[in-house]
């Protein structure tokens, strides 16, 4: 296999010396766009092998395999990496009309952790992200590149970004983590 | 900034995520050969642009990605409602009623 | 150098002083002053020259409102800024600060000379004096009336520091720290509210800071601020942020916050940002900004040593800093009356306090008389003297009738006046809510709001400290429960009040001529009572056009000072009320904003978004000249040993023509359309007909607005009955999918087939030359790339390098060409193969600008470059991508509306310069008859234009009225050194027999 290239310059943001703030480039996963309708949803939750969330916003996950909803026919699925061929296998199988895509490459995954995380992504987002409850996600605008932000626990989320725009959503956090570090 | 709320989303959300997408409740014909020229005419070009209340789409770009309808005062910019794309144009009472929920108390000077 | 510095006053802190420079001079303050407390405390009033007049000026206030002291601050290292307030900045070890639009110095200024000029620097002169001849504008009269009026100089070098941006969402927000909004943090903070208090000064505590007597529920003032702020501190739920100016307020209790972080810093760490721009979104919003002190009207009342009395009574408690040794004091308002009161009991000589009432509050003029202070009631300034400073007063009584008496002269060395009290009211005025007049206060108060919020003390005329805190503590305690949370508002016991009462805003009486008192009423912009009067002669009747006439209000300040005075002038020479009169409208920012802080981190490498592809990589290691297309950045072309673009694209389009080129295609966009239903959605989007292509085959798809234009193109693959890989143009790629979403949603929402984008899941290498095939054959696993099994316009889905692939056998460029599309992390691993393997060919890396060249010699079209939104698919050639059996499409019926068929219409054609190395600027426009007189008829333009290596000439495309009718005639390129003629052509230049597709 040929060697995989990853947009991202630097692979961390090293956090200030309280710890407050660690950015990491996120590993690659196995992700796909499911569109269907919402009256289908059961079916393909179990060609999936988890149910999908029923509200916009929404998350599941099970052994791994974890599904957000993103629009009223939107899912977005992600995985580990090896089990992309099954999941496009398991719904090339489902007889309701769907649209299953591959974009395990459209996007990057960026954790942002720690007590200023929060903190540190209203730099850029325009949405109340202290209130955000932890395990939703939705997509949203990072400063002016569109990305998936997923509040995985308290301190913990993670930003889906497409690859050209992962290098602009990186600098800023740099930036931000700096005046961080600094206390300003 | 203005807050907008996603009738999908059920959720007010930043105007940044929003998309401005014309006039509402302009259907495209369903056979537009059947159109005279100044009707076609009228179809593409001829909107209302009122002063005060506006029928407009808005499309929720970087959230859910769905095209909605709202009712908004371009005097104030002040939205009385959205709801979904396909629904009908909403009365002057549901304006009036929903309008009522979110209105602005006076300033306590 | 003489010493104003009072021992035993002031917060300032005497253990640290710090040596700043001012004209080159060096002073000393100390920490916490300010640059005017500092420059005062050392005896210097002159800081500045005005506007129009140059006329020396000093220190009018001690707040953000300031019009005169505006100064030049260098912090070194490129950090230069104009205009800063002397009021507001806060010095420190090493700041350098100059006076502005004086020369050659501050004490002896050419353009004082202006003052002397006053006819033709009166209300209007821009509009009266300029008008003809109408050249001399540009040339002659502006860049004189530049170098004589103005501010200070702008900074050329870039802003060398970085700035930050933060959104906020909080149950209140209090704007103003002072008494009131303190009392209303403190409330919406103990109800668990989550609060935010900003304010603009470096300490909060507002006016407390200057009233260090006043006693408040048994505390002195400054004890009680130091506890109230501890406890906010120890409040989780409260954010206190000092130096943050909330500079606009917006629909939905939106405020913008300006928050300056290291200007006050000697040493600025590394990567710290300047200022902060916080976008605040609050459930409820208290306002407490509380108000500004007016000036009196009267002649001389600009010069330097003239300040409000309010000023000079906080540089003395907060800054320990007397501002002269012998001071006049002149008011029609209780509070100036304790700013002598202080001085005196300071040590300062006050010889007088001229009150233009007839009467003032008993209380006042026995404690005028304790202190052994002259009163002169009922009496009226009507001049001053001193050349760079006030030196005297010129002081008449006033009699029965309004008559003035003889004149009496006062030495002093500093005149201190009031006029009044303004309400902060700017803000609540960005809401767009009402304003009412208050004719006991001769002052504008909040009325009817819009949004959220409430205001608190003076900010809407509460005087007096007892009366803000309650009001303040009501407010935030009503903002708290509006948001959620319940608390008990307390009562506040204040003593050692100020009073407050006053009469206000007329130009004082006077014995002299009121035609030429040089009497100001907007100090920044240099306009005097007299200006607005003449305004009101020569018939403006409302304040906004006599604001804009005059200038009056219109300066950085907005009038803050201003406003009210020249609302009173205006009024009286209309004889007109006030509120008839009108008053203008606030705009945001409340007070000046460096761009900086608008543009927040987006300057530098983040100024904007800048898209790379996978192998963009390998371009910049390998030498590429990029260049911006859209949001991306694209190789333009790989220069090799010190060619210029020109020998480059030529060298890379000969590899391409004649063995092998590889093009980064990746910035293509990609929407995978899949659904039951997804030829049906394709025929109703594109011009073309979509049902009868087969799976594994391609189709270049034309799509059109409702209107008819050309919107966009690319070449379509069909990956199954149910799936079809849609291309579009790289800047088109958004507007596609959002216009197809739009006609999917709203329209045709039955249809089952869903739209994804698949732009940057796919890295595509464009692979083109006659060994095309050649090379990536070994590469290729599962499918069969002969000409007969993968022909032109086929795809397939395989592997290549081991990795999976959408290949495509198409071509922009008319050479056999294949776009190679893999999973985008493996981009540039698939190109760095190919580029290894294609050594044996010659193989030639080549950017957009060969890949313009290769196009144009087929006749391609680029959208957005050869259309421009006017084309239909005729005018541009493409009648052929219509289906025409097909009974709707997007954008059909506007084909055959008359104007659509009109023969004149811009068609595209191909166009060869008589000189063959001539080539054509591309939006150069084309005449038929180079001869005609100027204007001439201009017949269309040239949209492409390269120099063709395969051709070893010039080619171009261009977009002529009927042009596809002129064939072989000859048209004429006016350009600005010579005419140039060129016949028109068909588009296609290279191979019109397309043998080289299926080399
Ligand atoms: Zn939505």
């Amino acid at each position: 296999m040929l060697l995989a290239n990853h947009p991202l310059p630097g692979k961390t943001i090293p956090g200030d010396t309280a710890s407050r703030l660690s950015i990491r480039a996120a590993e690659d996963t196995a992700r796909f766009s499911l569109r269907i309708d919402p009256a289908a949803v059961q079916a393909a939750g179990t060609a999936f092998g988890t149910p999908l969330p029923t509200r916009i916003g929404g998350m599941t996950a099970t052994g791994g395999r974890s599904a957000l909803q993103l629009g009223p026919d939107e899912w977005m699925l992600t995985a580990p990496v090896a089990e992309s061929d099954g999941i496009a296998d398991a719904f090339a199988a489902l007889q309701e009309p769907h649209s299953l895509v591959d974009v395990g490459h459209r996007e990057v995954g960026i954790l942002v952790e720690g007590e200023a995380a929060a903190l540190a992504l209203r730099s850029a987002i325009a949405f109340d992200v202290e209130a955000m409850a932890v395990g939703s996600g939705c997509r949203t605008l990072f400063d002016k590149a569109q990305i998936v932000l997923v509040r995985e626990d308290e301190n913990r989320f993670r930003i889906v970004v497409w690859r050209s725009f992962a290098d602009h959503v990186w600098g800023l956090l740099q930036a931000v983590s700096r005046e961080i570090a600094l206390g300003i | 900034m203005l807050l907008i709320r996603c009738p999908y989303c059920e959720a007010e959300r930043p105007e940044v995520e929003f998309t401005y997408a014309g006039e509402a409740h302009i259907a495209r014909p369903a056979d537009p050969s059947a159109l005279s020229d100044d009707e076609w005419r009228d179809f593409l070009f001829i909107r209302t642009n009122p002063r005060g209340r506006h029928f407009e789409r808005w499309r929720h770009m970087h959230g859910c990605g769905r095209f909605f309808n709202a009712v908004r005062d371009t005097v104030t910019d002040k939205f009385a409602m959205t709801y979904k794309a396909g629904e009908p144009r909403p009365s002057d009472e549901e304006i009036a009623l929903a309008g009522s929920a979110t209105s602005v108390g006076e300033a306590r000077p | 150098m003489s010493n104003f510095r009072i021992a035993g006053k002031g917060r300032v802190n005497r253990s640290r002083q710090v040596r700043f420079t001012f004209d080159g001079v060096d002073y000393t303050g100390y920490e916490g002053d300010t640059l005017a407390s500092a420059l005062l405390a050392n005896g210097v009033h002159l800081v500045g020259r005005s506007f129009k007049y140059h006329r020396p000026r000093g220190i009018l206030s001690a707040g953000s409102e300031e019009p005169n002291a505006l100064v030049g601050t260098d912090r070194g290292n490129g950090r230069f800024e104009p205009n800063t307030r002397a009021t507001v900045l806060e010095v420190f070890e090493g700041l350098k600060t100059e006076s502005q639009n004086r020369w050659p110095s501050l004490t002896r200024d050419i353009g004082a000379v202006n003052d002397a000029l006053y006819m033709l620097f009166s209300a209007g002169f821009y509009y009266k004096t300029f008008m003809w001849p109408k050249s001399f504008w540009d040339k002659v009269y502006e860049p004189v009336i530049r170098n004589a009026a103005g501010l200070g100089k702008a900074p050329t070098a870039p802003d060398p520091d970085v700035y930050a941006s933060r959104f906020a969402h909080c149950d209140v927000l209090v704007v103003g720290g002072g008494a009131a909004g303190l009392a209303a943090a403190l409330e919406a903070g103990r109800s668990g509210a989550s609060v935010i208090l900003c304010d603009e000064q470096s300490e909060i505590g507002g006016s407390l800071l200057s009233e260090p007597a006043a006693e408040i529920n048994g505390q002195l003032a400054w004890d009680w601020l130091e506890d109230a702020n501890a406890a906010l501190a120890g409040m989780p739920n409260v954010t206190v942020l000092p130096r943050t100016t909330a500079i606009g307020y917006y629909h939905q209790n939106f405020i913008g916050l300006c928050q300056r972080l290291t200007d006050h810093l000697r040493i600025v760490p590394e990567g710290a940002p300047r200022e902060r721009m916080w976008k605040v979104r609050a459930k409820q919003v208290v306002l407490a900004q509380g108000a500004i002190e007016k000036p009196l009207v009267f002649a001389g009342n600009d010069r330097p040593g003239v300040m409000l009395a309010g000023a000079a009574r906080t540089y003395l408690n907060r800054y320990g800093v007397k501002v002269g040794n012998r001071v006049v004091v002149v008011t029609s308002h209780d509070s100036a009356w304790h700013a002598a009161f202080d001085l005196a009991k300071a040590g300062v000589e006050v010889a007088a306090i001229v009150d233009v009432r007839g009467t003032v509050p008993t209380q006042l003029a026995a404690a005028a008389d304790a202190l052994r202070i002259r009163t002169l009631i009922g009496w009226t300034v009507t001049g001053t003297r001193g050349r760079l400073r006030v030196s005297s007063v010129r002081v008449n009584p006033v009699g029965a009738g309004g008559k003035v008496g003889s004149a009496e002269t006062i030495a002093c060395d500093a005149l201190l006046m009031s006029g009044g009290w303004t309400p902060s009211i700017h803000l609540f005025s960005h809401t767009q809510g009402s304003l009412t007049w208050n004719e006991d206060g001769q002052m504008f108060l909040p009325g009817r709001g819009k949004e959220d919020c409430c205001l608190a003390g003076a900010g809407k005329g509460r005087f007096g400290l007892k009366a803000a805190f309650e009001d303040g503590a009501a407010a935030g305690a009503a903002a708290a429960a509006d948001a959620g949370f319940g608390v008990e508002p307390p009562a506040y016991h204040v003593e050692g009040e100020l009073s407050f009462t006053g009469v206000t805003g007329r130009e004082l009486p006077t014995d002299r001529d009121l035609g030429h008192a040089k009497a100001f009423v907007d100090f920044q912009n240099d306009v005097m009572a007299k200006d607005i009067r003449l305004a009101v002669r020569e018939g403006f009747k409302s304040i906004e056009h006599i604001k804009r006439y005059t200038t009056t209000g219109m300066a950085t300040d907005q009038g803050k000072t201003s406003n009210i005075n020249g609302l009173a002038v205006a009024s009286d020479a209309l004889k007109r009320p006030i509120p008839a009169v009108g008053l203008t409208t606030f705009r945001p920012p409340y007070t000046p904003t460096s761009f900086g802080t608008f543009a927040g981190y987006n300057k530098g490498a983040l100024f904007e978004v800048t898209r790379k592809t996978p192998i963009d990589g390998w371009a910049e290691e390998n030498g590429a000249v990029f260049e911006p297309v859209s949001l991306w950045r694209r190789a333009r072309y790989f220069p090799q040993g010190g060619e210029d673009m020109h020998a480059a694209v030529a060298r890379e389009c000969k590899a391409v023509r004649s063995s092998l080129g590889i093009f980064d295609a990746s910035t293509l966009g990609k929407i995978e359309i899949v659904g039951p239903d997804a030829a049906e959605f394709m025929n109703r989007m594109y011009t073309n007909a979509w049902t009868k292509l087969a799976p594994g085959r391609c189709r270049y798809g034309l799509l059109l607005g409702e209107d008819g234009f050309i919107r966009d193109d690319g070449v379509i693959g069909r990956l199954a009955h149910d799936r079809f890989h849609v291309t579009t143009t790289t800047g088109g790629a958004a507007r596609v999918l959002n216009m197809m979403e739009d006609y999917l949603q709203t329209e045709w929402p039955d249809l089952k087939v869903w739209l994804t984008s698949t732009t940057e899941q796919w890295s595509v290498i464009a692979l083109n030359g006659p060994n095309a095939r050649k090379l990536i054959e070994p590469f290729v696993e599962g499918i069969d790339l002969s000409d007969g099994a993968f022909p032109h316009m086929a795809m397939a889905t395989g592997k290549i390098c081991g990795v999976p692939t959408r290949l495509f056998r198409v071509s922009f460029t008319g050479e056999l060409g294949f776009e190679i599309n893999v999973p985008a992390r493996y981009g540039r691993a698939v190109w760095e193969k190919l580029f290894e393997a294609g050594q044996r060919f010659g193989i030639t890396p080549y950017g957009t600008e060969t890949m313009h060249v290769l196009r144009a010699e087929k006749g391609y079209i680029i959208v957005g470059q050869d259309t421009d939104g006017t084309l239909t698919p005729d005018d541009a050639g493409l009648s052929w991508a219509i289906g025409k059996t097909k009974p709707d499409f997007v954008g059909k019926r506007s084909l055959s509306r008359p104007d659509m068929l009109a023969a004149d219409r811009k068609q595209l054609v191909g166009l060869l310069t008589a000189d063959p190395k001539t080539v054509l600027e591309e939006g150069a426009q084309i005449v038929l008859d180079p001869n005609q007189p100027v204007p001439m008829e201009m017949v269309g333009h040239v949209t492409s234009s390269y120099w063709s290596a395969e051709l070893g000439r010039s080619i171009a495309l261009a977009a002529i009225q009927g042009g596809r009718s002129l064939q072989g005639r000859t048209v004429h390129v006016p350009m600005p050194d010579k005419v140039h003629s060129a016949t028109i052509t068909g588009m296609v230049f290279v191979d019109p027999e397309n043998t080289r597709l299926s080399a």
